[in-house]
């Protein structure tokens, strides 16, 4: 049996754009009536194929608008593809902005148990956890305080905190690596690596290339939604870097 | 509810089973959701969630001022102008609020569904349910108003489940229509605004069905007139509704419920995608 925990073969996906797209109701009809709608399929990935085993980290580079954050979301289960086809076998932790649940009404406390529920996890196991992750994010005292009262640091801090308490199978991780203050960015980097050294996969995208350089075991690099090229960091990084100039 | 623990996307949808079972492996997040409805809109009120129960009867008493007092001769009921009207708001608000509520639960979500995997209709189902528990808190003040008027609570009151499950299933069907719609329109939710106004107005929330004339007929077309009358059949003239009405109240909830569950699966893979 096959024991890769993300397999991802032939992935493409494409948004669909009306032509001259409606944005309301109205101009919709009207437009349908005069026959002017075309449906337009923008192909964001195409053909994108590879695979994570466990304990690697799997980067992503390219520049903007090459599809990256589409092929992690697709990989997150968020978009589902096109065509082609995507296994993820396991527990995934989504990082990809993170706190975009979070109720500015609702108090620390209660936006814990509602993220890590809406992360998959059972309300009654984040009720018992949240301590833990407040300890963790060091906003112990806030628990009782609305999060729109919390600065953005703040609310990266608990993000980070919720969506890294469990222990995943495979770990999706968007330009999160910047989160809060120096010491709180050297805790996050600390667990991550804990977290793959434990046998996780991690996808991880990013601009930073030196942290490319630095993590990762493989580099997938992306252009205009195709992969130009899979191999060792240095030398993807490598002539990625010569491409840019 | 268990986190994914195996995803492969090659995995058929099967409409309307998909959405059935999200629904029950999702209960714990529902249960979070509708809490959080129910108590985020009043946070920073000082009557805090008591809104809930105050919103319905200040409706009623509004309308009891103005048709009870002031035309009360052109409103003839023949029954406790109160009951009638109270009961009529309380039900009609539980559709047109959970209409508004629901056709505008999977955009008001997108922050979240756009970054992490969660079945959208569940955010749907949570809104519609708010609603539902909204009406439920309003069948106490209703309940205390026949018990002091004198005309008692009858034992038809234990059907009460009946219409007010139906008017879910009605309310989570044309929602999720509504909420597929505005992912890729932003003003069918304006639409659906004035519609729900509209049926409010044409259904006999506070004005009785004899005074439509010759229009009677097209009143009771409107399969809304059922839920109304049957709701208030048992829950406090103490009568057991007609046959007919059972079969339009449950068979045009199930039908919608349907329709709604299975065009929102045909059309989920571009939805947030559009998002």
């Amino acid at each position: 049996m096959n024991e890769v925990p993300v397999h991802v073969s032939d992935v493409s996906l494409a948004y669909r754009l009306a032509r001259n797209r409606a944005g309301t109701f109205k101009e919709f009809a009207i437009q349908m009536l005069r026959r002017q709608v075309t449906i337009e399929k923008l192909w964001a990935v195409q053909h994108a194929s590879f695979e994570v085993k466990r304990g690697e980290v799997f980067a992503l580079i390219g520049p903007n608008g090459a599809g990256k954050t589409t092929l992690m979301k697709v990989v997150a289960r968020v978009l589902p593809p096109t065509d082609g086809r995507v296994i993820v076998r396991g527990t995934l932790a989504p990082m990809i902005s993170l706190g975009a649940g979070f109720n500015p009404e609702l108090t620390g406390y209660e936006n814990i148990v509602l993220y890590g529920t809406l992360l998959g996890r059972d309300p009654r196991d984040m009720r018992q956890s949240a301590d833990r992750i407040a300890d963790w994010a060091g906003l112990n005292e806030f628990m009782d305080v609305p999060v729109r009262a919390y600065s953005s640091g703040m609310l990266a801090r608990l993000g980070f905190a919720i969506a890294s308490d469990i222990d995943p199978d495979v770990l999706v991780v968007d330009e999160v690596l910047a989160v809060g203050d120096e010491a709180f960015q050297r805790k996050s980097f600390d667990r991550m690596m804990a977290m793959m050294n434990s046998g996780t996969a991690v996808l991880l995208v990013t601009h930073q290339l030196d942290k490319v350089l630095e993590m990762a075991d493989r580099v997938l690099w992306l252009d205009k939604g195709r992969v130009k090229m899979i191999g060792e960091p240095k030398e993807v990084v490598g002539l990625y870097r010569e491409s840019v100039g | 509810m268990k986190a994914t623990t195996h995803y492969d996307s090659a995995q058929i949808r099967r409409p309307l089973l998909t959405e059935f079972s999200n629904f029950w492996s999702y209960r714990g997040l529902l249960r979070l959701l509708v809490t959080r409805d129910l108590t985020v809109r009043y946070k920073r009120s000082i009557l805090g969630v008591w809104w809930t129960l105050l919103n319905p009867l200040l409706t009623t008493g509004i309308m009891w001022l103005v048709f009870g007092q002031l035309f009360k001769n052109r409103f003839a009921t023949g029954e406790p102008y109160v009951l009638y009207l109270l009961a009529g708001v309380l039900l009609m608000t539980f559709f047109s609020q959970g209409m508004i509520s629901t056709g505008a639960a999977i955009t008001n979500a997108s922050g979240i569904l756009s970054k992490v995997y969660v079945p959208a209709e569940v955010f749907s189902l949570s809104t519609a349910v708010a609603a539902g528990v909204n009406f439920v808190i309003g069948l106490v003040p209703l309940l205390i108003i026949q018990l002091t008027s004198g005309v008692g609570i009858p034992w038809t009151a234990l059907l009460v489940p009946i219409p007010a499950l139906a008017m879910l299933g009605l309310v989570t069907g044309l929602g999720l229509l509504v909420a597929s719609a505005a992912v890729y329109f932003y003003d069918i939710l304006d639409i659906t605004r004035v519609l729900v106004q509209l049926v409010y107005y044409l259904t006999p929330v506070f004005w009785p069905v004899s005074i439509a004339g010759r229009f009677e007929p097209w009143v009771k077309a409107n399969p809304l007139f059922s839920y109304v009358d049957m709701f208030r059949n048992v829950a406090y003239r103490g009568v057991l509704p007609p046959l007919w009405e059972l079969v339009v109240v449950v068979g045009s909830s199930l039908v919608i419920l349907a329709f709604g569950v299975w065009v929102f699966s045909k059309g989920w893979k571009n939805l947030v995608g559009s998002l």
